[in-house]
C-alpha cells in the first residue's frame, strides 16, 4: 500500500446485523482531489469516520501517507485536516478562540496559532465580528470556520464531509478557492459530496460507493469510459436507464456517470397519477 | 379580533396531532432511556395525582368550611394559591427547555382560529391546568355541600376564573416564548430565574427569624391591598360567589360580568401573538453590527501556563472561557457562599442556644462551605464533555491523547475549585469568624483527598455515560441517570467519610488527626487517579462511537 496518500485494504464497518462497509479498497493518491460518491446510506460517512480515526473498523487496514492509521494514529492525525459531519466547532468561543484553539490542538505555538487564525479569519470574510460566538454564526459562517479550523496546522490531506452542504454561492466559492490553492501546493483533499457538479468541477479522481461497496474508482474519464461501456453492451435490455447515458456526440456527466453506476434511474412507469 | 369559524377538517388536525403526540411517545419507548423516561414520568405523575387529590380534599374543605361559615368572601384565600400555582408553575417548569416551535404547525393548511385552538388546548395540557381544574373541582364540590343554592354560581364563577387562568398562563408563556427565543434575552431570563429561586430558599430563614414577633406595619399593609385584590380574577370569583351568598344576584352577575371582560382582555394580549407566529415571524438572532475596523483582524494569542503543554493549555483556557460565558454556570458557582449567608440567617434548631444555625460551631462553616462546593463542581465533572456538542470530535481527530484532554480539563475544574474554597473561606471569615488554623488545614486535605475521587468517576462516567447539555440555558441539564445515580453513591461515601473523620477528630478535640488520615486517603487517591487517567485513552476510544453519537445528536 506503500506510496498512496490514502489506502485501504478491506475495509469492512458492522453495525449488529447491518454492514455498512464492506470490504472497501480506496488507493488516493499524493495532490489528488478525491471525490467520494454514493446515494444516500451507502457509507461514504462510516468510511471517512473510519479514515479519520472517528470510528474503528471492524476488519481491514487503513494507511494514510505510509502510516498504520491504528498503530499510529497520534502521528496520523498531525498530518491530517477534518471537517467532520456536524463540524466539530464549540459554540460558545468565538471564531478567533476556535481557531486559536485548533492550532494549539495541532501543536502550533501560541503567537503561530494566533497569526494564521487572523489571516484565516481574514480570508474566509470572517473578521467582521470578532466577538461573535460561533452559536450565532450562519451555517454559511460555521462551514467556513470548520474548514479553517481543518487548515490552521497546514495539513497534508485533508478530509472534508459534505462541505458544501448548505452553503450559499458566495461562502461556496470562497470553500472552493482555498481547496484549489490547497491542491496547487500538493495537498490531498478527500471529499464526500452530493452536489455532484461541484464534485464534477473540482475532482479529479473519483470512487463511488453503493450499499457499503466500492462500485467504482478511478479517474472521471475512466469512470466515463467504463460506464459507457457498460451501456453500449446492456442497451437493448437496460429497463429504461438510457435516460442516464449522454445524447450521441455528447459527454457523459458525473449525474449520469452516477446513476448508471449506482441504478438510481427510475422506471419511466412509475407515476403518482393523481399529482396535478 | 379572530375569525372565530373553524375552518372544515379542524377536528381532523386536533385529532391528528393527537395522533402523532401518541406515535412520538411510544416509539421513543424502543430505546432503553425512553423506558427510563417512561418510569420516571409514571412516579412524576404518581406524584402529581397525590398532590391533585390532597390539594382537592383540602380545597373541598376549605370551601365548605368557609361557606358553612357564613365568609364566602375568605374563597379568596383558597383560589389565590391555586391562581399563583396555575400562572408560576409552568413558567418554572418550562421557560427554560425546548419550546413547542410554531413553524412546525405553519406549513399545513390551518386556519388562525385552528391555529389558535391548537395552540391553546395542547399548550393548556400540563400538570398545573390538570392539578389547578382538580383543585378547583374541589372548592365547586365544598361549595355545593355547604350551599346547594350557591353551587350554580360557584360552578358559573369557578368556570369562567378556569378560562382566565387558561388564558393568562398561554398568554404568559407565549409572551416569554418569545423572549426566550434569542440566546441573549434567554439567559438574561435565566439569570433572573435563578435571582427567584434563590430569593426563594430566603423564604425559611426570614419567617424563622421575624416571623414569631408582630409586626404592625405589615398588618397595616396587608388591609391596605385587601380591598385591591377583589378586583383581581381570585378575589373577583370569591366576590361573585359571596355577593350571591348575600342574595345580591345582580352584584354576583355584574362579578362575572368583570370575570368575562378578564378573559376577553387577556385573549386579546394572546391573540397578538397567536397572530403574529400565525403569519410566521422570525424570532431568529438579528445580525449584529460589523464591530469596529480597529478590532478587526486582531486574534490575541492563547494562554500559556507555566510547565503545561500547549494542547492542555488550550483546553484549559477553552474551559474556562465557556464557563465565563455561561451566566447560569457562574451563578450556581457562588452558592457555596451564599448557603453559608442562609445559614446565618437560619435560626438555631436547638432550644438551648440562640443565634444562627451552625452558630455553635461556626468552625464547621468552611468544611460545609468546602463540601458544597465540590457537590456543586460534580455537575461539571461527571459530564465532561457534555457541553462540547458536535465539537467534541475534534478530540478524537486532533493528535492529542485523551488523558490529555482530560487532564486540561481536571485542571479548569480543580482550579474552579480551588478559586471556591478561596471564596467560601472568605465567606465564613465575614459572615461568621475565620476558620481556625487546624480546620482549614483539615478542609483542604479533605478536599485534596476528595477530588481526586470525584475526578476519577467523573472521567471514567463522561466517557461512558454522556449526555449533550448547553452551559446557557436551565432546563433538562440533568446528567444521563446512570451518573446521577453514580454521583449520589460517590458523594454518601466520600462525603460521609470525610465528616465521619470530621466530627470524630473534633470531638477528641484534635482536628489535626483529621488531617493525617484525610493525607493518606489523598495519596491512595490520587494514585488511583493517575493509574486511571494513563489508561482513559484505550476506554475513550472503545466508546467514542456512543460519545459522538450522543453528542452531536439534534437536541
Amino acid at each position: 500500500m506503500n506510496s498512496a496518500a490514502i489506502a485501504t485494504q478491506g475495509l469492512t464497518r458492522r453495525f449488529g446485523a447491518l454492514t455498512a462497509v464492506e470490504d472497501v479498497d480506496l488507493r488516493v493518491a499524493p495532490g489528488q482531489f478525491f471525490g467520494f460518491l454514493g446515494p444516500n446510506g451507502a457509507g461514504k460517512s462510516t468510511t471517512i469516520k473510519m479514515l479519520t480515526g472517528l470510528l474503528a473498523p471492524t476488519a481491514g487496514r487503513i494507511e494514510i501517507l505510509g502510516l498504520d492509521l491504528a498503530a499510529n494514529s497520534i502521528e496520523v492525525k498531525r498530518q491530517i485536516g477534518v471537517v467532520p459531519e456536524g463540524m466539530a466547532l464549540f459554540g460558545r468561543l468565538t471564531g478567533a478562540e476556535y481557531l486559536n484553539f485548533v492550532g494549539r490542538m495541532y501543536g502550533l505555538d501560541r503567537e503561530t496559532a494566533a497569526k494564521r487564525a487572523a489571516e484565516l479569519l481574514d480570508f474566509m470574510q470572517l473578521a467582521d465580528q470578532p466577538k461573535k460566538l460561533v452559536t450565532d454564526y450562519s451555517h454559511g459562517m460555521q462551514k467556513k470556520l470548520a474548514l479553517a479550523a481543518a487548515v490552521i496546522h497546514g495539513p497534508k490531506i485533508l478530509f472534508l464531509d459534505e462541505p458544501f452542504e448548505g452553503v450559499d454561492a458566495i461562502a461556496s466559492g470562497t470553500l472552493k478557492a482555498m481547496l484549489q490553492s490547497m491542491i496547487s501546493r500538493g495537498a490531498t483533499i478527500f471529499l464526500t459530496s452530493h452536489v455532484l457538479e461541484i464534485v464534477e468541477r473540482l475532482c479529479s479522481h473519483l470512487a463511488i460507493i453503493h450499499r457499503g461497496r466500492l462500485v467504482a474508482q478511478g479517474s472521471l474519464e475512466e469512470l466515463r469510459a467504463g460506464v459507457e461501456a457498460q451501456a453500449a453492451a446492456a442497451l437493448p435490455s437496460d429497463g429504461g436507464q438510457s435516460a442516464a447515458v449522454a445524447a450521441p456526440g455528447e459527454k457523459l456527466t458525473l449525474e449520469q456517470i452516477f446513476l448508471r453506476t449506482v441504478g438510481g434511474a427510475r422506471p419511466a412507469d412509475q407515476e403518482l397519477s393523481w399529482l396535478s | 379580533m379572530a375569525e372565530l369559524t373553524f375552518a372544515p377538517g379542524v377536528r381532523e388536525q386536533l385529532a391528528a396531532i393527537a395522533r402523532v403526540r401518541w406515535q412520538l411517545f411510544v416509539n421513543s419507548l424502543r430505546t432503553l432511556r425512553g423506558r427510563l423516561e417512561l418510569v420516571s414520568h409514571i412516579f412524576i405523575t404518581l406524584g402529581f395525582a397525590a398532590g391533585g387529590i390532597g390539594g382537592l380534599v383540602a380545597s373541598s374543605a376549605g370551601a365548605y368550611y368557609v361557606i358553612s361559615s357564613g365568609k364566602a368572601e375568605w374563597l379568596a384565600v383558597i383560589l389565590w394559591p391555586i391562581f399563583l400555582f396555575w400562572q408560576l408553575f409552568p413558567v418554572v417548569a418550562t421557560a427554560f427547555t425546548e419550546n413547542f416551535d410554531t413553524s412546525n404547525l405553519l406549513r399545513f393548511p390551518l386556519s388562525y382560529s385552528s391555529f389558535a385552538l391548537i395552540r391553546i388546548i395542547y399548550g393548556s395540557l400540563e400538570p398545573a391546568t390538570m392539578l389547578s381544574s382538580l383543585w378547583l373541582l374541589g372548592v365547586a364540590v365544598g361549595v355545593g355541600i355547604a350551599s346547594p343554592d350557591l353551587f350554580p354560581w360557584a360552578v358559573l364563577a369557578l368556570f369562567l376564573f378556569a378560562a382566565v387562568n387558561i388564558l393568562l398562563a398561554r398568554m404568559i408563556f407565549s409572551w416569554v416564548e418569545r423572549w426566550l427565543a434569542q440566546r441573549r434575552t434567554r439567559e438574561i431570563l435565566g439569570v433572573l430565574f435563578l435571582f427567584f429561586i434563590i430569593s426563594f430558599q430566603l423564604i425559611g430563614p426570614l419567617m424563622s427569624r421575624y416571623g414569631r414577633s408582630a409586626h404592625p406595619d405589615l398588618r397595616q399593609f396587608a388591609e391596605r391591598i385587601l380591598p385591591v385584590q377583589r378586583f383581581l380574577p381570585p378575589g373577583t370569583a370569591a366576590s361573585a360567589v359571596a355577593s350571591a351568598a348575600d342574595g345580591d344576584f345582580a352584584i354576583a352577575a355584574g362579578t362575572l360580568g368583570i370575570l368575562g371582560i378578564y378573559c376577553a382582555a387577556i385573549f386579546w394580549f394572546l391573540h397578538l401573538r397567536l397572530r403574529a407566529q400565525f403569519h410566521g415571524e422570525n424570532l431568529s438572532e438579528a445580525p449584529a453590527l460589523a464591530e469596529s475596523s480597529r478590532e478587526r483582524g486582531i486574534v490575541r494569542v492563547g494562554w500559556s501556563l507555566p510547565g503545561i503543554p500547549g494542547s492542555v493549555a488550550a483546553i484549559f483556557e477553552k474551559e474556562i472561557r465557556y464557563l465565563s460565558r455561561s451566566g447560569p454556570m457562574l451563578f450556581t458557582l457562588i452558592m457555596p457562599v451564599f448557603i453559608l449567608f442562609i445559614f446565618r440567617l437560619t435560626p438555631s434548631t436547638s432550644h438551648r442556644k440562640s443565634g444562627s444555625f451552625l452558630g455553635g460551631s461556626s468552625d464547621m462553616a468552611f468544611p460545609i462551605g468546602a463540601a458544597y462546593a465540590l457537590l456543586i463542581l460534580t455537575n461539571m465533572v461527571y459530564n465532561n464533555f457534555g457541553p462540547e456538542g458536535a465539537g467534541v470530535q475534534i478530540y478524537f481527530t486532533a493528535p492529542v491523547p485523551i488523558r490529555s484532554v482530560m487532564l486540561a480539563k481536571n485542571l479548569a475544574h480543580s482550579t474552579i475549585l480551588a478559586l471556591e474554597m478561596v471564596l467560601v473561606w472568605i465567606g465564613a471569615s465575614l459572615i461568621y469568624k475565620p476558620p481556625a488554623l487546624a480546620t482549614t488545614l483539615a478542609t483542604i486535605s479533605g478536599i485534596l483527598f476528595a477530588l481526586p475521587v470525584n475526578l476519577t468517576v467523573g472521567n471514567l462516567l463522561s466517557i461512558s455515560s454522556p449526555k449533550k447539555i448547553d452551559y446557557g440555558t436551565f432546563g433538562r441539564q440533568r446528567a444521563s441517570n446512570t451518573t446521577v445515580f453514580a454521583s449520589f453513591g460517590v458523594q454518601i461515601v466520600v462525603v460521609g467519610l470525610a465528616a465521619i473523620t470530621l466530627m470524630a477528630a473534633r470531638s477528641f478535640d484534635r482536628i489535626w488527626l483529621a488531617t493525617a488520615v484525610f493525607l493518606v486517603f489523598a495519596a491512595v487517591a490520587w494514585v488511583v487517579y493517575a493509574v486511571v487517567l494513563k489508561g482513559i485513552d484505550h476506554m475513550a476510544f472503545g466508546h467514542r462511537e456512543e460519545l459522538i453519537a450522543e453528542l452531536t445528536r439534534a437536541s
